[in-house]
Order: structure tokens, then C-alpha cells, then sequence
């Protein structure tokens, strides 16, 4: 188990300098320099001075060599430091603390929906296959992977709060604020989770001892919940897991349209106004939060099948 | 804001009970157009009517597109000196483009690069102590030490400026800038009290309302200040929510969660204005919006294409189908409302297919394909560009459209990678001389880099050009001034055809059927809050 926490830990640190190179370095071939699209920004789209230009890149050290610039910054973050923001002069690690919340909850809610359709519609549907409820299941599925999600975000809204007036439309407040937000992030996931519950469902149906199970007399609910179930379930946990990881990155549309300050909505606009520092902490963070996420989905089937060594690492 | 069934209730008694009296044309020349849902519209007309104060709400909600406190604006206490009307500038705008007085009575030049200002009496600060010179100075001394850019684009260092007395203040620019009023006349260089901290994030200032509470990234809520010196604020409470997506912000307003809300989709303008509970305000801003062609690059470096791409364009459907009346048809590249923009001095280049192709074949294009760039963050930007599109294909010119993400865009543009480009432009102060300037002229921002490089540009003419704009810069005779700019602009849009001119822009707020007298702006962060008022 150590052993298994180390060699990931060191994983961890080796995908997380990868990915902070890589974030460096492309921001910086990217057209659009940051000096003049901030001053731009903040003096309502007329140009700066070449002067001006000058001084913010030199404050800010974007005068120096790339590779040096690297090396600094990546030394204060060592320190813990991920500097400041050029565009809202607020530290950045306290920028993402502010919107990690939010975009959390947003998550865990999208998840908690998305498996709460997906594990008995794909249940119901690999038991029934070829039936009237598989089919069924199979449209919702369909139609959730096909919606667009600002598309079905807006259409929530209309419904749900212009017709009916039961949510609120924008912001974060209460639980209210968060349930068409969730369910429009949940529904896509929820399609793909359905999908894979149930061929897993039927790959582990059709084997030797669910078949045994059922001679032995077993119940069938016995049988689907706890014989099958349990192993159809971990590649769904892989599922879960990852995209928990996008979810927490990729809900930008969700935020936008529901007016969330999420983790999200934060990296589209630091990319747009060319914050460097945001962006590379930003990168760093959801980097290191998909690969922490990985990190516990391996745990996770260590605990759903004790089958699973530690030792083995990759399986 | 109430409940929508409520407030319908209290709605029609309102109607029944409000006396409305007709006070007549007194602002026959305003850009405001107010859309109804009977089709009723008030343009051109301003109505007074009297409210029973027990009928008034005392809080306005406003979604606004932008973040009040995103940006670098540590030096005003985090909020951004728009829309929110808690600080105020020198000099105001009118509805015209006029520089009227505001914080300072009265300002004259006292020589070739001096100025001085008189502070207007009886101004107070929030914090209850009274404007004078002193706090003039320390305002503009901490912008300009603040800002990098904000000695280049001012044209004055700290040190040169000084209080002569306790309500004079003098500036001394660094050249010849004549429109020195102009560009202070500007919310960017607001007035503010000294005891103003950053760490608490303090905002002192002189305007009818004060910040009273915020979330980073949500709301900024403001409340009126009793001792405010120009007039009564009727309006007691606004609640300014960002909601950056335009359908959000419209759904917002339609759900009443919102009282108003700035620019919403064009798509839901018709339905903002047929809904029995909204109403749509068109005003219209100093901006322009114009594809910049290529002047030295081929084939676009050819006269007649250029003449001819004018020709296949017509600005009036583009106006009337796309862009949902929303604009008016524009003749020139600067806005028909700055009044040396030579509007009505320049030619019309009717759409006139069959003389535009004519042109086309004796140009020296020979079938390629032109690229067109668009800025993702142009509103309807590849749709405008898909109509040019098809209406260039009519005259045998082909064009591959190319959406360039905004912050590259601009360098996109000055390294001259596109034949046409979608601009839009505006002023966002009292001086928009620097719109013909940084255009057109050879050492413009959009022109200097091949300007230098090659001794080219990009929409720059020329010599002829780069003269009458310099002498049209350095005048403060607004007679003269007008002169210069109107014989540039007629070189750029005659002689040369350096651009296709599209529109002159306007700026839609929706607003709630209850709240009525929204004092909109030309510059639309300028806008006006106290007078105001939300029925009940």
C-alpha cells in the first residue's frame, strides 16, 4: 500500500510538471499579448502606449526569456505562491478558492443526479433487454448524450422558472440555485453512466457464477444487486471518477448560462483576457484534481473488489 | 422586486391612477427610442408624468454584462466607475457629445498646453467633507501614478497639476492636445476623496449613490446619498447582477428577476418588445461598425475592388433583416452623432450590383479567395460577415470567413493578415478624435506596425490623409476641426473606398414595463440612475 502511494505520489508530481510546461509554453505562443489586452480592456478598447506596453511587461517580467520566466514562477509555486492576477489584482490562489465551491457543488450535485438515473435505468434495462423498458431506457439515454447543455440549460429555465416560476433563473444562493444547473449537467452524464451500467451489467450476467448463483436458488434480486452489481460497477466507478474531473473543468457552458462563478467560467475568461498567472494556476489545479481523482478511483476498486492488488498498480 | 403576480395586480391600478401629463418635445434630437407592446414607440419625444410616491418601489435590479468588479480597479476601491454612478468626472457628456459641466462649472485654455478648471461649489463627498482643488489633484496624481497607460492616453504627468487656488485647478499637458476636456470627460478619471483605503475597499465619492454592499463576481448594491448636490435621487436602491450571458440576462428580465437589462440577444428584441411585460430602449452610442479593407494588400490594394465591394453592400437590409433595426445604415466609418463624422457630406454608395461587377472585372482581382476576419466577441459578427459574404459571391468576389479569438484578433489585424476585417468602433468619452487617428492615420494603432516595417499600414491612405488628421487633432476650433476631418473622411471614402461602412451603433436595454425615465447615455456607461422610477 506504501509502496502503491508513493510510486503515484511521484506520478502526481511528474504529470503535474508536464502539464505546467506545457501550459506555460503554449500560452506564450498563443497570438494576443497579455500587456496589451488587459491595458485595451481596462481603458474601453482604445490602444495603449508603446511606453505602457513596456512598463506592465517589465513589472510583470514578461521581458524576460520564457524558460526564466518558467523557472520563477514555478519556484514561487513551490512556495505556495501562485501569484497575482493581471486583471483583478487579487491573488490567484484565493481566486480559486472562491470558486472552488461553487463548482463543487455543482458536481457533486451533477453526480449524485447522473447516478441516481443512470444505475437503476441501467439495471432495469440490461435485466429487461430487448423489452419494452430497455428501449425506453435506451432513448433517455440517447436523447441525454444528444442534448447540448446550454441548449437544454435555457430550455429549464424557460420552463421551470419563466413558465412555473419554481427556480431562479441566475446566481448562487440556496439549494434552489443549484437544481437546474445540476440536472442540466447531470443529464448528459447520467446518458453516458446508463450506457455503461448496462453492457457492463450484461457482460457480468452472462458469466459463469451469476449462472451458478441462479442453480444455487439465489433470488434474483440477490443475484442483480449483490452478485452482478457489485462487479458490474467498477468500470462505472472509472467513469464516474473521470468525470468528476471533467465536470469540475468542463462545466463552463452550465456556468455561463446559469451565471455560476465557477472554476469553469474563471479559465474561459483568464484564457480570453490573456491572465497568464490565472491561467496557469487554474491548469495546474484541475490538472492535479483529475489526477487525484484517478488516484481514489483506484482505491475505489481495491474496496469494490479486493481481487485488485495494490501491488499490480495498473489494473 | 416583487411577485410577478402581485406586482401585474398593482400594475393595471397604477395605470389606471397615474396622471400622465405631456410636457411636450423638449429633447426632439435624443436617440432614444422606447418600443412598447402596443408598437407605441416614444422616440425623439420625452414624456413627465407625475407619480404618487406611495406607488414607487425604492429599488431597481439591473443586469448588467459586465462585472462592476472585475478589472484593476484597486485605485477606486475595486468597483469600476461605471453604470454604478458612485464617483463622477470633471466633465460629463451630453446627448449630443457635448461637454457639459459637472464637477468642475467651468474650464478654459490659458495657453498652448495649460488649462484650468474651476471646481463647482457646494460638491460633496460622501463621507460629508466638500470638494475642493486639493482633492482634484490627489485624484488624477493616483490615476496617473496607478495606470501606466493613463500618462500616454491623458497627455499629463502627476506633477503638472496643481491647485491654484481652493477651486482651481491647473493642468499643463505635455504637447499641444487640444482635446484634452474631451478625454478627461471620462468615468475612468473620476474624483475621490483621499481617506478613501484601499484595504477596506472604500469607494468616496461625489455621486448620488454609494456602494453599500458586493460580491466579487455577482452584485454590486448601491444605495442613494441624501446630500448628493445635483438634485433629488429618486431612486433609493439599485442592485447591479452580472449575468454576462445575453439569454440569462434576457430570460432574467422576462422572469422579472431582473427590472433591466443591458444588451440582450438580438434574437429576443421582438419578443422583449411584444411581451405585455417588457419594453425594449434603443439609444444610440458613438460607435460605428465598417469592414476595414486591405489598402495594401492584394487585391484588395486595388481601388476599384474596394469601390466595388462598397457597391454590393447595402447597409439598410443588413439595418432592417439582421441586425432587428437595431443600428442605423451608415455612410462612414465614425458615428453620424460626432459632428465632424462629415455624415452627411459623404458619398452613397447604393447598392448597384451589376456597376460592381463591371468594377470587379476591370480590377486586377483574379478569383481568389479574400479572407474575412471576424472577433469572436463581435455580437452577430459571422452572421453580418455570412450576409457581406453572399453578397460579394453575387459579384463574383470570393471570401472565406475566419473567426479569430478577440484578444488575438487585434494583433491578427495590425500584422495585416486579413484582405477584410470586421471592425466596430466607438468613443468612450467626451473626445473621439482619436477614433479618425488611430484608423487611419499612417502611426494610428492599427496602421504602425507595417507602417514602420514597410512604409505601408493597413486602412491608412496616405500622406494627405496623415496631414488633414494632424490638423484636425491639433485644433481646438471646432469649425476647423470639422473641416479637416470631413475632407479625410471623404478621401477615405471617395477617392480611396478604404472601408465598406456597415452601421452606426446603437444600444439596446430592456426593461421591465414598471420602471420608467431610464436616463440612458450615448456612452452607455454613463448612464443615469437618480430620476429613475419603478412602479409598484
Amino acid at each position: 500500500m506504501l509502496q502503491f502511494l508513493i510510486r503515484r505520489s511521484a506520478t502526481v508530481l511528474l504529470v503535474l510538471f508536464g502539464v505546467s510546461v506545457i501550459t506555460f509554453g503554449l500560452m506564450f505562443v498563443t497570438p494576443g499579448d497579455p500587456a496589451e489586452t488587459i491595458m485595451r480592456q481596462q481603458m474601453g478598447g482604445r490602444a495603449p502606449s508603446e511606453e505602457a506596453i513596456d512598463q506592465f511587461r517589465e513589472e510583470h517580467g514578461l521581458d524576460k526569456p520564457i524558460p526564466v520566466q518558467y523557472v520563477d514562477w514555478a519556484a514561487d509555486v513551490v512556495q505556495g505562491d501562485f501569484r497575482q492576477s493581471y486583471f483583478q489584482e487579487t491573488k490567484v490562489s484565493k481566486m480559486i478558492l472562491n470558486r472552488v465551491v461553487p463548482t463543487t457543488e455543482l458536481a457533486l450535485a451533477a453526480i449524485a443526479i447522473a447516478v441516481a438515473i443512470a444505475i437503476p435505468a441501467g439495471i432495469i434495462s440490461a435485466i429487461h433487454q430487448g423489452q419494452p423498458p430497455d428501449y425506453l431506457s435506451q432513448f433517455g439515454a440517447l436523447l441525454g448524450i444528444s442534448m447540448p447543455n446550454f441548449w437544454l440549460g435555457y430550455l429549464l429555465i424557460i420552463v421551470f422558472s419563466v413558465q412555473l416560476d419554481i427556480f431562479p433563473i441566475a446566481g448562487v444562493g440556496g439549494l434552489d440555485h443549484l437544481v437546474l444547473p445540476a440536472i442540466t449537467l447531470g443529464t448528459g452524464m447520467a446518458a453516458i453512466i446508463t450506457r455503461l451500467v448496462r453492457s457492463s451489467m450484461l457482460e457480468v450476467l452472462d458469466e459463469g457464477y451469476i449462472q451458478t448463483a441462479h442453480s444455487k436458488g439465489l433470488k434474483e434480486k440477490i443475484v442483480v444487486y449483490k452478485h452482478a452489481l457489485r462487479n458490474a460497477l467498477i468500470p462505472v466507478v472509472t467513469i464516474i471518477g473521470l468525470q468528476f474531473g471533467y465536470v469540475l473543468n468542463g462545466a463552463v457552458v452550465v456556468e455561463i448560462v446559469f451565471q455560476r462563478p465557477g472554476l469553469g467560467n474563471l479559465l474561459i475568461q483568464s484564457i480570453f483576457s490573456r491572465d497568464y498567472p490565472v491561467v496557469q494556476g487554474l491548469v495546474l489545479v484541475i490538472g492535479a484534481i483529475f489526477v487525484l481523482t484517478n488516484f481514489a478511483v483506484d482505491i475505489a476498486y481495491r474496496l469494490i473488489d479486493p481481487r485488485i492488488s495494490f501491488q499490480g498498480g495498473d489494473q | 422586486m416583487k411577485e410577478k403576480l402581485s406586482r401585474r395586480q398593482l400594475l393595471s391600478g397604477v395605470a389606471a391612477g397615474t396622471t400622465v401629463t405631456l410636457a411636450g418635445c423638449t429633447g426632439g434630437d435624443s436617440d432614444d427610442d422606447t418600443t412598447s407592446a402596443d408598437g407605441t414607440s416614444t422616440d425623439g419625444e420625452t414624456t413627465t408624468k407625475t407619480y404618487d410616491e406611495n406607488q414607487l418601489e425604492d429599488q431597481l435590479t439591473v443586469a448588467l454584462p459586465t462585472d462592476p468588479t472585475a478589472g484593476v480597479w484597486s485605485v477606486y476601491g475595486g468597483v469600476m466607475p461605471y453604470y454604478t454612478n458612485t464617483l463622477e468626472p470633471l466633465i460629463w457628456v451630453t446627448d449630443d457629445m457635448e461637454l457639459q459641466p459637472w464637477l468642475a462649472s467651468d474650464w478654459e485654455s490659458t495657453g498652448e498646453k495649460s488649462w484650468e478648471f474651476t471646481i463647482r461649489d457646494g460638491v460633496k463627498f460622501h463621507n460629508g467633507e466638500t470638494l475642493t482643488a486639493e482633492h482634484v489633484v490627489w485624484s488624477f496624481e493616483t490615476v496617473l501614478n496607478e495606470w501606466s497607460y493613463a500618462p500616454g492616453w491623458l497627455h499629463i504627468k502627476p506633477e503638472n497639476v496643481t491647485a491654484l487656488d481652493d477651486r482651481t485647478v491647473e493642468f499643463v499637458t505635455t504637447d499641444v492636445f487640444p482635446t484634452f476636456p474631451g478625454t478627461i470627460a471620462h468615468n475612468m478619471v473620476a474624483i475621490q476623496h483621499p481617506d478613501r483605503s484601499r484595504e477596506n475597499k472604500d469607494v468616496i465619492g461625489t455621486g448620488p449613490y454609494q456602494v453599500a454592499n458586493r460580491k466579487k463576481g455577482q452584485r454590486v448594491e448601491t444605495e442613494a446619498f441624501d446630500d448628493y448636490w445635483n438634485g433629488d435621487v429618486q431612486m433609493q436602491n439599485l442592485d447591479f447582477r452580472v449575468i454576462t450571458d445575453p439569454t440569462t440576462r434576457s430570460l432574467a428580465l422576462e422572469n422579472n428577476e431582473v427590472d433591466v437589462a443591458y444588451a440582450p440577444p438580438s434574437s429576443k428584441i421582438d419578443s422583449l418588445s411584444q411581451n405585455s411585460n417588457t419594453q425594449v430602449t434603443k439609444q444610440t452610442s458613438p460607435g460605428a461598425m465598417y469592414v476595414g479593407l486591405h489598402n495594401y494588400k492584394e487585391p484588395t490594394n486595388d481601388v476599384k475592388l474596394r469601390k466595388a465591394l462598397n457597391l454590393a453592400t447595402s447597409q439598410k437590409t443588413l439595418v432592417d433583416t439582421i441586425l432587428n433595426n437595431v443600428g442605423l445604415p451608415a455612410r462612414g466609418p465614425v458615428a453620424k452623432s460626432i459632428y465632424w463624422s462629415g455624415h452627411e457630406k459623404l458619398p452613397e454608395y447604393k447598392r448597384d450590383v451589376e456597376k460592381a461587377t463591371s468594377l470587379v472585372e476591370e480590377s486586377a482581382y483574379d478569383g481568389q479567395t479574400l479572407q474575412f476576419l471576424v472577433s469572436t466577441e463581435t455580437p452577430s459578427g459571422r452572421t453580418i460577415a455570412s450576409a457581406l459574404q453572399e453578397w460579394y459571391s453575387e459579384i463574383g468576389v470570393d471570401v472565406a470567413i475566419n473567426q479569430v479569438e478577440e484578444s488575438a484578433f487585434e494583433d491578427t489585424v495590425r500584422n495585416g493578415e486579413g484582405h477584410l476585417v470586421l471592425e466596430g468602433s466607438g468613443s468612450n468619452s467626451g473626445a473621439a478624435d482619436y477614433l479618425i487617428y488611430e484608423t487611419f492615420h499612417s502611426e494610428g494603432d492599427v496602421n504602425e506596425r507595417l507602417y514602420g516595417e514597410n512604409g505601408t499600414g493597413v486602412y491608412n491612405p496616405g500622406e494627405e490623409v496623415d496631414t488633414l488628421i494632424e490638423e484636425g487633432f491639433q485644433t481646438g476650433d471646432k469649425e476647423l476641426k470639422e473641416e479637416k476631418y470631413e475632407e479625410a473622411l471623404r478621401i477615405i471614402m471617395e477617392d480611396e473606398a478604404s472601408v465598406v461602412p456597415l452601421t452606426y451603433q446603437q444600444y439596446v436595454v430592456g426593461s421591465y414595463k414598471d420602471v420608467e425615465n431610464l436616463d440612458l447615455r450615448p456612452i452607455n456607461e454613463m448612464v443615469r440612475w437618480p430620476g429613475a422610477k419603478h412602479l409598484k
